[in-house]
């Protein structure tokens, strides 16, 4: 990596640690290796959105180009929204790809996608089955995404008592409780047509 | 950005921060939007936004086809932005891979009002200015068409005497030759210069 790319790094992640509103946005890094290439960022959830409550892990790979090109970043924690893979964790989000600009940083980063976790855009989906969730049934999209954030990001809400029977009768099954959760909020929290997708 | 700054500048805007004492927001002031250190070789974009020259050319060199400022995404040119020469600077050797930082452009004041005379005033002393602007329609063409070779000649002979001529028809001093400003000054020196033998014809003939 070059120089520049260290040098701002190291001013970055002083902006973020020093920043005053930190215990305000909620916004918080952790460098994992000494030349910065790895980082892991932290979101608390806003409130006010299904997400309040939860802490959000997101793995932050620098390139080699940094800061001409855009870092990789990704949810490690699980989410239920429409512009998150809920499978992967990889965010779509267009200043991570071609609305990149060289002068955001680390900080305004973790922020945008924390106002993409307030305000959802579904008309441009990274997982098209739950921004169809959001557009047809908002109920139960706010409900799955709540309990994910019960479940993943350790919410304090108190976890949908009819959701968690449906999941531990998978369970009885011999599901993996994630699967389980994944395949259920796919369908709806059908749990016959979860579980005719599993065992067919 | 200007909403973070403005929330921390608020509590050093209190008497006891004077502007004898820089504190960080000041030195902040004049770093580099890309490499976030105090800018070298520093430009300014025409929205006004600081950078590296090394930083911003880098920018520019990654993406051809969307040249936006990294700040603002307003549309820049590399050619078009604005080098800031501080006070002893510019010694550092020119980096041998980045193209050289643009020149600033120079543009003469504006020509003073018709055939107003100033006899020095306060500021410039002893000094005769002496301006003659545009005459009558046709006739300003006419002159214009002689005035080339009679301005150089007038201000050569002048110098000497320390007199300042600013004809209408003169060449601005500071375009460098072969720029395209000097391409563009020629080409209409020209134009005017048809124009006028056309006119003259027509006068004699008509």
């Amino acid at each position: 990596m070059s120089n520049i790319a260290l040098n701002r790094l190291q001013r970055e992640c002083k902006e973020v640690v020093t920043n005053s509103e930190i215990s305000e946005t909620g916004i918080m890094i952790e460098i994992l290796n000494e030349n910065l290439t790895e980082i892991k960022g932290h979101i608390r959830g806003p409130p006010d959105t299904p997400y309040a409550g939860g802490m959000f892990d997101l793995d932050i790979k620098i390139p080699e180009q940094y800061p001409f090109s855009p870092p990789n970043v990704k949810f490690c924690t699980k989410i239920w929204h429409p512009n998150v893979s809920s499978q992967t964790g990889v965010i779509c989000l267009d200043i991570l790809k071609d609305q990149w600009a060289a002068s955001l940083t680390l900080r305004t980063v973790l922020l945008s996608i924390q106002a993409l976790m307030c305000t959802p855009e579904p008309k441009d989906p990274q997982d098209a089955v739950v921004a169809k969730q959001y557009m047809d049934k908002p109920a139960v999209f706010k409900a799955t995404a709540e309990f994910w954030t019960v479940k993943f990001a350790k919410g304090h809400l108190d976890v949908n008592k009819e959701y968690q029977t449906r999941v531990d009768k998978l369970k009885d099954m011999g599901v993996r409780e994630e699967e389980a959760i994944s395949v259920l909020s796919c369908n709806n929290w059908d749990i016959n047509r979860a579980t005719v997708y599993i065992f067919s | 950005m200007s909403s973070s700054s403005s929330q921390t500048k608020a509590p050093n805007e209190e008497p006891t921060s004077s502007s004898n004492k820089p504190n960080a927001d000041e030195t902040a002031r004049f770093e580099c939007n890309i490499c976030l250190d105090a800018a070298k070789d520093a430009v300014v974009s025409l929205c006004g936004h600081l950078f590296c020259w090394p930083c911003l050319s880098q920018w520019l060199d990654t993406r051809p086809n969307n040249q936006v400022c990294p700040v603002c995404k307003s549309a820049i040119d590399g050619s078009k932005v604005v080098p800031i020469y501080g006070r002893g600077g510019d010694s550092a050797d020119p980096r041998s891979k980045i193209p050289p930082r643009p020149k600033g452009t120079r543009s003469e004041p504006p020509p003073q009002s018709f055939g107003g005379f100033n006899w020095g005033d306060g500021l410039n002393g002893p000094n005769v200015h002496f301006s003659f602007g545009i005459g009558i329609f046709p006739l300003s063409f006419v002159a214009s068409f002689f005035g080339n070779g009679n301005a150089n000649n007038a201000e050569n002979g002048q110098n000497g005497a320390g007199a300042q001529q600013q004809g209408g028809s003169s060449r601005a001093d500071g375009t460098a030759p072969g720029s395209r400003m000097a391409g563009e000054e020629e080409y209409l020196a020209n134009i005017f210069k048809y124009v006028g033998i056309f006119l003259l014809v027509w006068l004699l003939f008509v």
